[in-house]
Order: C-alpha cells, then structure tokens, then sequence
C-alpha cells in the first residue's frame, strides 16, 4: 500500500484543480467498484453494490493546501495568496510548484533591517513574495500568470513504520479508501466512495456530494493532529501509532453518537486499536454530510498525523493498515 | 447621462431585509418581457427566459438587491436615535454623513463631535457604533417616537451623479449587478435561445449570502454566473501588488474567493469569450470577501458557477465611484455569454 500512498501524495493538485488527482484515483479504483461518476463541482463518486438496501457513504477530499498567484511585478517576482490554511512561515524555505510546472522559492520584503526583522516577525502574505527563476514579467506571466495554482514540492519519505509526505491531509485518506475498494470482497450495504472537492477553503464538495445519494451514514475520513511531540497540545491525548481514531467532536460538528457506537463496536469485536478523538480546532466534511438534505448521521475517522499543513506531514503506517480494516468491517457488516 | 436606470436602482432604499423598494422598481421593468416571474418567499425576485429545446438547459444569473446600511436600535432621551450597520460598514465612513431614516426617508445626519471641541489624538480615534447617534431634528424622545421606531432601516442618502467617464453613488454594490441583468433581458428581446434564462435578484446578500440559496433551490440550474461589484483598492498609498482591481481594466474575473475556488471551466469560458469578443479584462486579485457563488456550490448537488464584477473605489461607504466604461464591458460581456451559452455544462 506504501506505492499507493507514495503515488497519490505526489500528485499535486489544490482545492479547485482536483483534475490530476482525481484522474490517478480513478485510474487506481476503476476495477474494483461498480460504477463512478463526477458530479458537477468535480467530486468523484464510486460505489460498490450490496444486498441489504442501505447506504453507506466514505468520504477522502482529493484537495490539498496551495497558493495561488495573485500578481506579478516588472522583475518577475510573484505575489501568492493562500488557498487553504498555509502559514506565511511554513512557506519559507519550500519549493512551490505550480500547475504550469513552473517552480518557485519564497522570499521576504524588508528595505532595512529593522522593516526586515518586523516582516519576519508579523509574517504575512503581503511581505512574501515567490521567485520562479523568471528574468523579467513577461517571463514570469509565460510561466505562472495571475491565477494559476500551486503546492508544496515534496517527496514521499518511508521511515518503515512511519510515513512523511506533502498532503497526507487528506491523500493518505484517499489511499484508505482505494485499498478498501480493493480488498472488500461482500459489502453489507451499498457504499459509496466519494472523493470530494474544496475541502480546505471550506467544505465546499462535501456539502453536496451526498445530496442526491441520501445514505444511512456518511464517514468523512481525514486526518488529525498528531499531539504527542515535545510541548504539544496537552489538552488532547490521542497519538501516533494506537489506532485511528474515532472522532467525538472538532469545531465543526459532534459525530452522530449511533456513528461513534457502530464505529466502537466494530474496532472492539474485530480487535482493532482506536482513540477517541476530541479536537478542540479544526473541523472536517462531516460537518458537510451532516447538514444535507434533511441530515445524514455522520462521524470522522482520523488518522493522527504530525505537522498538518506543511510539506511533510506524518503518519503511522500501522494506524493507515488499521484505518482500512475498520472501514472494510464496517461495510461487511453493515450500518444497521 | 449614460446610465439613467443606473441611477434610479442606486437611489433607491433597499438595504438587507428591506429590499422591497427595489423588487418593486425590477418588477415593472421586466413586466411583459418575460415568460414568468415570481416573488418568493424570502422576497427574491425571479424571471424566466424560456428557451426552444423542450429539455433546454437552465443558466441562472443573479444579483443581489439589496446594500449594506444602518438600523435603528435606541429612541434616545434626546430625540436622536442610535444605530447599528447591517452588512460590512466601517465606522469611520459614518461620521458627519447624511441618512434616510424608516420608510418614510426622514432626512438625518450621523452625529459628531466639532472639530473645535475635540482633542488631537481623538481626531484619529475609529468611532465605535455606541457613540454614533442619528439626528433628525426631533427634540425629546416622545416627538421622535412618532416618526420612528426601533427596527427602521437607515439608509445611506447619496444621488447618483456622472462625472467623466466615471459614476458616483451609493450602492453600486450590487444595484450594478441588478442593472446587468435588466439590460441582458432588454439584449434578449424576442430572440430565442436554445436554453432557459433564469434572472434572479436576491435578497440579503450582505449579511451572509442569505437569498441566492433558495432562490436556486426553486430553479436548480446547470450553470450560473454572478454579477457583482467589488473592491478596487488601487489607491495610491496601497502597494500596486496589494490592489484588488483597478479601475479602467475592465470586468474583474475571479478565479477564487472566501469560501471557494470557482468553477474552472466556467472561469475559463468567461476569459475565452471576453478576448474573443475584445473586451479587456482583470483578475481579482485578493481573495479576501465572497460572493453567492460560495452558497451556490453548498446548494442542492451543487452548483458551478462564475463570477464578473465592476470593480469599485471605496465600495460599503455612502459614495463609491465606478468607471463606467468597465461597466459598459461587464454589460458587453454578459449580453455575450448569455446568448452564447457556453457556461452551460455540455
């Protein structure tokens, strides 16, 4: 499954240009599932049949942080600003690559010392700027002109048990999902694989996607924070390695308590580590599911990750394994 | 002057909640014209352009009616009234500036403190809502507690002027947009289209993408594209990199905003058409604010839609200044599109 995680990591494709990786997810999922279809913002639908009549829905967001070029001055130097949550000081000291292939490196303003030393201190979009190597505007507007799309450069980095890579949030989710599609052999219920659009600037595909499919429950699977480095957020107690997690509440929506207990009595009976997960930021496309229609039960399963939303984000290989065979006993033994 | 319409749909009253003046004034524009139109229950106002295919394809285009202003919440002991904004206004906008109090435009002035009688490092003070009073002349509370009450809409009082090749006025946003969509339907006249045209003016846009919501719910379109005003910022004192349009370029595309990335093959047919037809054209540069195309992807199975806006010196103020030849190539290019028909999924 590493080839796998390695392969759609690597795609780079933010909120808004999915094309890419939804093209690489539908070349890896396509003989596994029964059908799929692209709805009309972009989200890919597969599905796989079962016998029971109900639905059962899993969602992975295709999407992942980026910038986007804004502005491009007489000397060629780009002005960016973010798509998703990037911090101005993640930015720093990564390579960006753009859709139009160009690559560029980050700088920052600061005419003296002292303005320099304020800009790095209250960094911000304004005071950056991208060089992509361009000698002159019209150079750089042939390369990456206002409105095309960029991500971090990364590559995949497998420390065997440990995974590093750009965009684990939320391809490591996309990967999950493929590998279940793959391995689930008898689904109880119908289910349905969505790998949804624009996640990071807002929930956008998630609160649609389910709009016509109307399931029983809806799953959104994402990544968490990873709070057992030196000083990190002591109010939550979750970690890297003791099993996905279950979620009970983010700052977007509470998971459905009938989700928590299903997603409970699974891991418990099948001998599957779990967590339970509160996380006091930060929300996911649950929060979407929820709210369609006339409301879906909905709940998120996460995967612990470390250094969330910069280009190396990382995960327990064990914790993805685990992830899988929580979500493929689910679906072989149905909602109900 | 160029644009007499223009005029009469900025001078109107119609800040978000009341857009009522401004249905009504659309409504007998469009009355005939159209093969329905309907009020609904939010106080959208909606028109359809029925296309020849018998399974035709539906473009909605939208704009919002209503301003951002000010609301009556305090008789006070005074006679003057306090206020809060309704919508994105900045207090500094305020101070000195003449209203339009409830539905009978009783003429007011937003208070202030003389110039004489204040001290240097308060002139730079941003005032906050509860020191700002509107005054109407009224000497107690009991005299102004017939004329108004808590509740009433205050409204920015600026007539619509021409000077040069630029337009003076309030509420540009989005009466410019509604004016959009009232000449598109005038292009249209007895030409029949493939496709339907669905012609929307929303309410409640400025308080958080409010109407358009529902209003697509009742025509669940292919496509839609979202005629708005927005932030110019090409002040001098701002860097040329921080603008977010300029005035004098054109129709401002948007590629993305708060809340989401826009369609990408609807935002590239929109660039395709403006530089096959010759229309001059510029990217909103800053993402910053949203428009209804962030409701119309969370509606029903989701929505694509496109964004094209006149760009708007000192936009959510009492006066904000358009030129009017990036309006005239917004109006160009929508009269364009709409005939054309190519935002509509194949």
């Amino acid at each position: 499954m590493k080839e796998l995680i390695k392969k759609l990591t690597e795609v780079s494709s933010p909120s808004g240009r999915e094309d890419k990786i939804r093209e690489s997810i539908i070349t890896e999922i396509k003989n596994h599932v029964d059908g799929y279809r692209v709805d009309a913002l972009g989200n890919l639908i597969a599905w796989k049949k079962g016998v029971s009549g109900k639905k059962l829905l899993f969602d992975a967001h295709m999407d992942e942080i980026g910038v986007v070029v804004t502005h491009v001055d007489d000397n060629g130097f780009l002005r960016v600003e973010m798509i998703g949550g990037v911090s101005p000081y993640v930015l720093l000291g990564t390579r960006i690559k753009f859709e139009t292939g160009a690559v560029g490196v980050v700088g920052v303003e600061g005419e003296t010392g002292k303005e320099y030393a304020e800009n790095m201190k209250n960094l911000a979009f304004d005071v950056i700027y991208v060089d992509i190597g361009a000698t002159n505007k019209e150079d750089a507007m042939k390369k990456a002109p206002i409105g095309t799309f960029g991500t971090y450069e990364a590559t995949f980095l497998d420390h065997g048990k440990r995974l590093v890579s750009k965009a684990m949030d939320d391809r490591i989710a996309c990967a999950i999902l493929v590998q279940v599609a793959k391995e689930l052999k008898e689904p109880k219920d119908d289910v349905y694989f969505v790998f949804s659009v624009q996640e990071e600037v807002g929930l956008v595909g998630a609160s649609v996607a389910a709009y016509d499919i109307k399931p029983d429950m809806a799953i959104a699977l994402d990544v968490t924070a990873g709070p057992d480095t030196p000083k990190a957020f002591k109010r939550m107690g979750f970690k890297l390695g003791a099993g996905p997690t279950i979620k009970i509440k983010d700052k977007a929506s509470i998971s459905s308590s009938q989700v928590v207990k299903k997603l409970t009595e699974i891991a418990t009976t099948n001998g599957i580590p779990y967590q339970y997960e509160i996380l006091i930021f930060g929300g996911t496309n649950a929060r979407g599911y929820q709210l369609t229609g006339a409301g879906i039960a909905s709940g998120t399963v996460s995967v612990p990750t470390r250094y969330v939303h910069t280009p190396h984000e990382m995960v327990d290989y064990d914790d993805v394994l685990n992830t899988v065979a929580l979500l493929k006993k689910l679906a072989e033994e149905g909602v109900a | 002057m160029k644009f007499e319409l223009l005029k009469e749909l900025t001078e109107l009253p119609g800040i978000s909640g009341f857009e009522e003046p401004v249905a009504d004034f659309i409504e007998k524009q469009i009355k005939g014209k159209v093969d329905k139109y309907w009020r609904d229950n939010v106080g959208n106002l909606i028109a359809l352009k029925k296309g020849k295919a018998s399974s035709a394809k539906k473009l909605m285009l939208l704009a919002h009616m209503d301003e951002v202003g000010l609301m009556v919440t305090k008789i006070n002991k005074d006679g003057s009234v306090g206020i809060t904004r309704v919508g994105g206004v900045d207090p500094r906008v305020l101070i000195g500036k003449k209203v339009s109090v409830g539905k009978d435009l009783l003429k007011g002035v937003i208070g202030f403190k003389a110039v004489h009688l204040q001290k240097d490092e308060s002139l730079l003070k941003t005032p906050a809502y509860s020191d700002l009073s509107v005054y109407m002349g009224f000497n107690s509370k009991e005299e102004a507690s017939k004329k108004v009450k808590v509740g009433d809409p205050v409204y920015f009082n600026t007539l619509y002027e021409e000077v040069g090749q630029y337009a003076l006025g309030k509420a540009f946003d989005d009466r410019s947009g509604c004016f959009v969509l009232l000449e598109v339907l005038k292009a249209l006249g007895d030409m029949s289209l493939e496709h339907d045209v669905y012609f929307s003016w929303v309410v409640q846009e400025e308080v958080g993408l409010r109407g358009s919501g529902v209003a697509a719910s009742q025509i669940q379109p292919d496509a839609a594209i979202v005629f708005e005003n927005t932030t110019a910022g090409d002040n001098p004192e701002i860097p040329e990199n921080r603008w977010a349009t300029k005035l004098g370029q054109g129709p401002a595309l948007t590629f993305a905003h708060g809340g989401l990335v826009l369609n990408k093959r609807i935002f590239e047919t929109i660039k395709a058409t403006a530089e096959s037809n010759a229309i001059s054209y510029q990217y909103k540069a800053r993402l910053a604010g949203g428009t209804d195309a962030a409701r119309l992807a969370r509606t029903l199975s989701g929505i694509p839609s496109g964004v094209i806006s006149t760009p708007s010196r000192y936009i959510h103020s009492p006066v904000s200044m358009i030129d009017t030849r990036d309006f005239s190539a917004v109006i160009e290019l929508a009269k364009i599109l709409v005939i054309e028909g190519k935002v509509l999924p194949e």
